[in-house]
């Protein structure tokens, strides 16, 4: 009985550790390589986001109170990433197995953080505007 | 006219008590029979002649045992046995370990193309069925095959549910195809079904545990209209209930089930959406038989135990994942976890 807590505890440990390893691997990629996925044309803030097997960048620094376009790239995409889905503007979409799927964003405030997901909610990425 | 009180063990399900009652009435020398699903037991009323409390409950044994029913005048005690975590512990921790490092491997890079013909249909099945998807359809496969398999059937309800799941997708990807409309369920449908699923697993799981007894109550059952007799209703509950069980997982929320719905639906014929449904219920077939039989692996009583137990952890992880990600897609919490 004793053993079993113990051995349930180490196990629970294991897998939530191995979760924050592979977590903070990914999210370190993506801070040594610093993605530029944020151009500006025209005074449109343009920001690129490819969507396969989960979306990427995940964290995406933007300007505020600019309006911006959010290009969504798909390349062979058939898993969850393929139903994106923008809650705060109430947005839903299959985007379709590969091209580029153009969204219209409301200048954001300073400071919020844009969020986006697949429709299961198992695939995620943020856009903090600053 | 004598009545007696017996104990009853193995009715796991809400409606156990109503076969064994249909059962003990139809045995000409029992006049009444009320069972009870909270205390275990069952009072019966009849013409037991001269025989003795023992020999009675002998008797009804050989009848009741066919139906994985044992009677016994003692009670019975409940016994969680949490030695057999034991091993169940480590191996559905490593189990959902796996599970984990497959979502992390980034299987979804090998398909290159979007041009799907039935080869790439058949690929993406594959790797939908190693992805956060098994979290839904596995999951389902997992805890029904454990929960028929308590019951003695470990075979054919199994092969009934995917036959079910590959008849639904080759009509309804046909219909699809043909009809060249798609359906959707949308936020809002997609977080209900996750939810419902979810659930149900939940419950499912810690049933499987078999550490609380008051989970039994929770057992989702058919309606009792369709049968007082063991025989009926288990032909019911065994054969018709794969089969529709396998026939919703057309509607399940999975995001490569939902995609390829709607590519078939730009094939704009019954044929060709039929075999790219079926294509892709093909290629996710091997993990889930897998998982659907994985109950033949018991040969012993003692490994049974360990079985379930596992399955039930299992069953339990897949429940709190897809309680997690529904309550994230809709954003009633905060995502601090996503692959």
């Amino acid at each position: 009985m004793k053993s079993t807590i113990i051995a349930t505890i180490i196990g629970g440990a294991l897998v939530i550790s191995t979760l924050i390893l592979v977590q903070g691997r990914s999210s370190d990629q993506a801070g040594a390589v610093p993605v530029n996925n944020v151009t500006i044309e025209n005074g449109k803030q343009i920001i690129d986001i490819s969507a396969k097997g989960g979306y990427s960048p995940r964290l995406t620094k933007a300007k505020a109170n600019t309006p911006t376009l959010l290009r969504v790239a798909t390349t062979g995409t058939f898993d969850c990433s393929s139903a994106l889905s923008l809650p705060a503007i109430n947005y839903q979409k299959n985007l379709p197995p590969s091209g580029l799927t153009e969204i219209e964003l409301p200048p954001q405030k300073v400071g919020s953080v844009f969020e986006g997901q697949c429709s299961m909610g198992m695939y995620g990425f943020k856009i903090a505007f600053e | 006219m004598r009545t007696f009180t017996l104990h009853v063990s193995g009715m796991h399900c809400a409606s156990c008590p109503m076969l064994v009652e249909g059962e003990l009435t139809d045995l000409p020398n029992i006049s009444h029979a009320t069972a009870s699903l909270k205390l275990n037991q069952v009072e019966i009323t009849g013409d037991f002649g001269q025989k003795t409390l023992a020999e009675i409950v002998n008797d009804l044994n050989v009848i009741m045992g066919s139906h994985g029913y044992t009677l016994s005048s003692e009670r019975q005690s409940h016994q969680a046995k949490w030695g057999e975590f034991k091993l169940a512990a480590p191996i559905a921790l490593g189990f959902i370990l796996f599970f984990i490092i497959l979502q992390k491997l980034g299987l979804v890079n090998l398909v290159t193309t979007s041009e799907v013909s039935y080869g790439t249909a058949f690929v993406i099945g594959l790797i939908a069925s190693v992805s956060t998807c098994m979290a839904v359809v596995g999951g389902l496969v997992l805890s029904m095959s454990a929960n028929y398999a308590k019951e003695g059937d470990k075979v054919r309800p199994q092969v009934l549910f995917h036959l079910g799941r590959l008849i639904s997708f080759f009509v309804l990807g046909g219909v699809i195809g043909a009809l060249g409309t798609v359906f959707k369920i949308g936020v809002t449908g997609a977080f209900i079904l996750s939810l419902a699923v979810a659930i149900v697993l939940l419950i499912l799981g810690l049933n499987l545990l078999d550490v609380f007894p008051w989970t039994k109550k929770l057992q989702p059952t058919l309606p009792l209209f369709m049968g007082k007799h063991v025989n009926s209703l288990k032909q019911i509950n065994h054969t018709l209930t794969p089969i529709l069980i396998g026939t919703a997982t057309f509607f399940l929320p999975c995001g490569f089930t939902q995609s390829m719905q709607i590519y078939t639906l730009t094939t704009g014929s019954f044929i060709s959406g039929a075999l790219t449904m079926s294509a892709f219920a093909l290629g996710t077939l091997p993990i889930l038989a897998l998982l659907s039989f994985s109950s033949l692996t018991i040969h012993t009583k003692a490994q049974s135990g360990i079985f379930f137990k596992t399955a039930g952890l299992v069953v339990l992880f897949f429940g709190l994942f897809n309680l997690y990600f529904a309550l994230v897609s809709v954003s009633l919490i905060p995502s601090i976890f996503s692959f």
